[in-house]
C-alpha cells in the first residue's frame, strides 16, 4: 500500500476531526463527526482489520451519529432542523486559572505519551502519527469548551486516536487482545455518549420547563 | 506480593468450581432484573433471594480455600482471560454482596417513604446487581481486559444510580461525574495499550515478569494510576465526590462510597505491586498524597454545613488512609509490608461497613428531620435515638476506636508506619482521628441541643433503622473476630 494514501487518509482524519472540535455550528459539527468516523472505518479498512472497519461504522457513525442528534433534537426527517438546539452548560464556568489547570495535564499527559512512543522505535505508520494528532486535538477541546455535547465529541476523538495508537502497536502480534480492547472501548464509547445525550435533553427539556414556569410566576405577580 | 494477590493460584481442574464463579457474578444481575419485573414492597423477600448468591459464594469458597486458591483459564476464540479468586478475592465478594444485600434491603421502605412515585425507580434494581455483578468482576479479574470490562461496567452503571432522582441538580452532578469517569478510563485504557504495545500481554502474572523497567513502564503506570486515582476521588482528584453524594438517593451513596471508589483503589494497588513492585519513593509521593487527604478531608468534613456532606468528605478521608497502606506496600520491607497488607485490606472491609452504615443513618436522620443541613438536628436525640445509635457506632470505627475493625486497621497501619520509619505517616493517623472525632461529635453536638424548637419528626420505617443499625454493627464486630478476615488474608498464599 502506497505510504503516500495512508498519510493522505491520516491527514484527512486529523482534518475531519479538527472540525467537529472547532466547528461553531453544532448540528454542522456533529455532521463532521460523522464524517470523521467514515474516515476512520477507512482507515481501518486500509490497514488490514475489516471487522474494526464495520463496527466504527456501525457503532460510531451510524449509532454515535444517531445519539449526537438525538441529543440536538434533530430529525431527519423534518427537512430542516427545529430551532430549539441544547444549550446546556457545564454549570462549572470556565476560568483562565481552570482552563490553565486543566491544559497543564492535557499538556503533561501528551509530553509522557510521546517520549513512551519514542522509546519504542520499532513500529510507526500512520496510524500512530493520526492517533496521537487526534489524542492532541481531542484533549485541548475537551480541557476548554463549555458545552456537553462538544466535550462529548472530544471524548470520542479522544478515544478513537487511543483505538489508533493501540492497533498501531499491536499490530499483526496479538490482534485478538487488541481487538478485544478496542472492541470494549468502542462500546464504552457508545454507551458513554448515549447517557450523555440522553443527560443533555433530558437536562435542556428540565430547563425549558422551569424558565417558561418562571416567566408564567413573573406574568401572574405583575 | 504477587502471590498474595493470588495470581499464583493453581489452575482448576475442575469445571464445576467455574459455574460457582459465573453464579455468583451472575445472580446478581439475574435478581436485578427480577426485581425490575416484580418491584419488591418489602425488605423480606429481597433478603430471602439475596442468600442464593450468598450460596453461591459459600460453594466457591469451599471449593477455594483448601487449596488456598484458584485460577481459571476463559477462552474465548483467540483471547484468553484470566481469572482467580484466593482468601482476599473472597473477602471482598463477601463484603460485596453483604453491602448490595442491606442496601437494596433498606430501598423498597425508602422508594415508598422518600421518594414516592418520584424518579426512575424500576432502574435502581437491575443496575444494582450490575454494580454487584462488576465489582465482582474486579475482584476476580487477573487480566487488563477483564479489568477493564468491570472498571467500565462499573463505571457506567454507578452513573446510571446517579441519576435516577432526576432533577436538574442530580443531572447535572451525573453528568459531571461521567465526563469524569470516561476521561479517567481513557487514560487507563492508554495505559494498557502502551503495556500491550511493549510486552505484548495482558495476563498479569506475565506482565510481572516480562515488564521491564523503562520510561515506557513509567508513563504507563502514571497513565493507569491518574485514571483510577480520579475514580477512587484520593486527594487532590476528590473535589467531584461530595457534589455527587449531594443529590443521590441514600442507599445508592452508600453502595458509592462503600463499594465503587474501593474497586478503583484495588486496581491500582494490584497494577502496582505487579509492575513496579520496588517503586519506593513514588509510592512514598502517593502516600504523602494521602496525609494530606486525610487531613484535607477531615477539615473539609469539620467545616461542611450539609450532612451528607459531612459522611462524604469524611470518605475522602478514609480513604486517605488506604493510599497511606498504599505506600507502606511497596518498596518497603517484607516485615512491614506483611503488617501494611493486613491493616489495608481491614481498612477497606472497615470503612466500606462502616460507611455504608453511617449513609444509611445519615439518610434517616434527613428522612425523619426533613433537614439536610447539621443544624437542622437539633434537639433529633429524643425522637430518634436508634438513627443516632446506628450513627455512632459506624462513627467508632470511623475514628478508629476500640474495639472496632477500624481501630484495629489503624493500629496495624501505625505499627507498619513505625516500623518502616515513616514518621510524618504518624502524625497524619494521629491527627485523622482526632479530626475525625472532631466532625462527629459536631453532629452529635447538634443533635443534642435540648432547647430547640419542637418539629414535625416522621417515624422511620423499621426496616431502614434495621439495615443501618446491621451495618455499623457489622463494622464493630469485625473488630472483635479481626482475626477471622486476617486468617483469610494470611491464607492468600496459593502459590506460597
Amino acid at each position: 500500500m502506497p505510504p503516500f494514501l495512508d498519510a493522505l487518509l491520516a491527514l484527512a482524519m486529523v482534518a475531519l476531526a479538527a472540525l467537529v472540535l472547532l466547528d461553531r455550528h453544532l448540528v454542522r459539527a456533529c455532521a463532521w463527526f460523522v464524517a470523521f468516523a467514515v474516515s476512520v472505518a477507512l482507515t481501518w479498512w486500509r490497514v488490514g482489520f475489516a471487522w474494526l472497519a464495520l463496527l466504527e461504522l456501525l457503532l460510531g457513525a451510524l449509532l454515535t451519529g444517531a445519539f449526537l442528534f438525538y441529543a440536538l433534537d434533530v430529525k431527519l426527517w423534518a427537512g430542516a432542523p427545529q430551532v430549539r438546539l441544547a444549550r446546556w452548560r457545564d454549570p462549572v464556568p470556565l476560568t483562565w486559572r481552570r482552563g490553565l489547570l486543566r491544559l497543564l495535564p492535557a499538556l503533561a499527559v501528551l509530553a509522557m505519551l510521546g517520549m513512551a512512543l519514542a522509546s519504542l522505535a520499532d513500529a510507526s505508520g500512520p496510524l500512530r502519527a493520526g492517533g496521537l494528532g487526534l489524542i492532541g486535538l481531542g484533549l485541548w477541546a475537551f480541557a476548554l469548551h463549555r458545552h456537553l455535547l462538544r466535550r462529548l465529541l472530544a471524548f470520542n476523538v479522544i478515544g478513537t486516536g487511543i483505538f489508533l495508537i493501540l492497533m498501531g502497536l499491536v499490530g499483526d502480534r496479538h490482534p485478538a487482545a487488541g481487538h478485544g480492547l478496542v472492541v470494549t472501548g468502542l462500546l464504552v464509547a457508545l454507551l458513554g455518549t448515549a447517557l450523555g445525550a440522553l443527560l443533555i435533553r433530558r437536562l435542556s427539556g428540565l430547563e425549558v420547563r422551569s424558565v417558561r414556569s418562571a416567566a408564567r410566576a413573573g406574568r401572574g405577580g405583575a | 506480593m504477587i502471590d498474595r494477590l493470588g495470581l499464583l493460584a493453581p489452575y482448576a481442574t475442575h469445571l464445576s468450581d467455574f459455574s460457582a464463579v459465573m453464579l455468583v457474578l451472575g445472580l446478581p444481575v439475574l435478581l436485578g432484573v427480577l426485581a425490575a419485573c416484580w418491584q419488591p414492597r418489602r425488605s423480606w423477600p429481597i433478603v430471602a433471594f439475596s442468600l442464593l448468591p450468598l450460596m453461591a459464594l459459600a460453594w466457591l469458597s469451599f471449593r477455594v480455600l483448601p487449596q488456598g486458591g484458584q485460577t481459571w483459564l476463559i477462552e474465548l476464540g483467540s483471547l484468553t482471560l484470566q481469572w482467580r479468586a484466593n482468601g482476599l478475592t473472597l473477602l471482598l465478594l463477601l463484603l460485596t454482596q453483604i453491602i448490595v444485600l442491606s442496601s437494596a434491603a433498606y430501598a423498597p421502605a425508602y422508594l415508598r417513604e422518600e421518594i414516592g412515585s418520584k424518579g426512575q425507580q424500576i432502574w435502581l434494581w437491575p443496575l444494582q446487581g450490575i454494580l454487584a455483578a462488576s465489582l465482582s468482576l474486579i475482584w476476580l479479574a487477573g487480566d487488563l481486559l477483564t479489568l477493564y470490562i468491570g472498571l467500565e461496567l462499573m463505571g457506567l452503571a454507578a452513573v446510571g444510580l446517579m441519576l435516577l432522582p432526576g432533577r436538574v441538580d442530580a443531572l447535572a452532578a451525573g453528568m459531571r461525574y461521567l465526563l469524569l469517569a470516561l476521561v479517567g478510563s481513557l487514560a487507563f485504557l492508554l495505559g494498557i495499550a502502551l503495556l500491550l504495545g511493549a510486552w505484548g500481554r495482558l495476563d498479569l502474572v506475565g506482565l510481572a515478569l516480562a515488564a521491564k523497567p523503562g520510561v515506557l513502564l513509567w508513563v504507563a503506570v502514571a497513565l493507569l494510576s491518574a485514571g483510577l486515582l480520579l475514580k477512587a476521588a484520593a486527594f487532590p482528584l476528590h473535589a467531584w465526590l461530595a457534589p455527587v453524594h449531594a443529590s443521590a438517593w441514600t442507599p445508592v451513596s452508600a453502595l458509592h462510597a462503600a463499594l465503587v471508589v474501593k474497586g478503583s483503589f484495588f486496581i491500582v494497588l494490584q497494577l502496582w505491586l505487579v509492575l513496579v513492585p520496588e517503586a519506593r519513593v513514588a509510592a512514598w509521593l502517593v502516600g504523602g498524597l494521602g496525609g494530606a487527604a486525610v487531613i484535607w478531608g477531615g477539615l473539609l468534613a469539620w467545616r461542611a454545613a450539609k450532612l451528607k456532606d459531612v459522611v462524604a468528605w469524611s470518605t475522602v478521608s478514609q480513604l486517605g488512609y488506604l493510599l497511606l497502606g498504599f505506600s507502606l506496600l511497596i518498596g518497603t520491607a517484607p516485615s512491614v509490608a506483611e503488617v501494611a497488607w493486613e491493616g489495608t485490606w481491614l481498612q477497606l472491609a472497615a470503612h466500606s461497613l462502616a460507611k455504608a452504615g453511617m449513609f444509611l443513618a445519615t439518610g434517616n436522620l434527613i428522612y425523619s428531620t426533613g433537614e439536610s443541613h447539621v443544624r437542622g438536628l437539633a434537639g433529633a436525640s429524643r425522637r430518634m435515638p436508634l438513627s443516632l445509635l446506628s450513627f455512632g457506632i459506624a462513627a467508632i470505627s470511623l475514628i478508629g476506636l476500640p474495639p472496632s475493625a477500624g481501630f484495629t486497621a489503624k493500629w496495624l497501619l501505625l505499627h507498619a508506619s513505625l516500623e518502616a520509619g515513616y514518621w510524618p505517616w504518624i502524625a497524619a493517623l494521629a491527627l485523622g482521628t482526632l479530626l475525625s472525632a472532631a466532625y462527629i461529635f459536631r453532629v452529635f453536638r447538634y443533635s443534642f441541643v435540648e432547647d430547640a424548637e419542637p418539629l414535625d419528626y416522621r417515624r422511620v420505617p423499621w426496616s431502614m433503622e434495621l439495615f443501618a443499625l446491621a451495618l455499623a454493627l457489622a463494622s464493630l464486630l469485625l473488630g472483635l473476630v479481626a482475626e477471622w478476615p486476617l486468617m483469610l488474608l494470611r491464607a492468600a498464599g496459593g502459590g506460597a
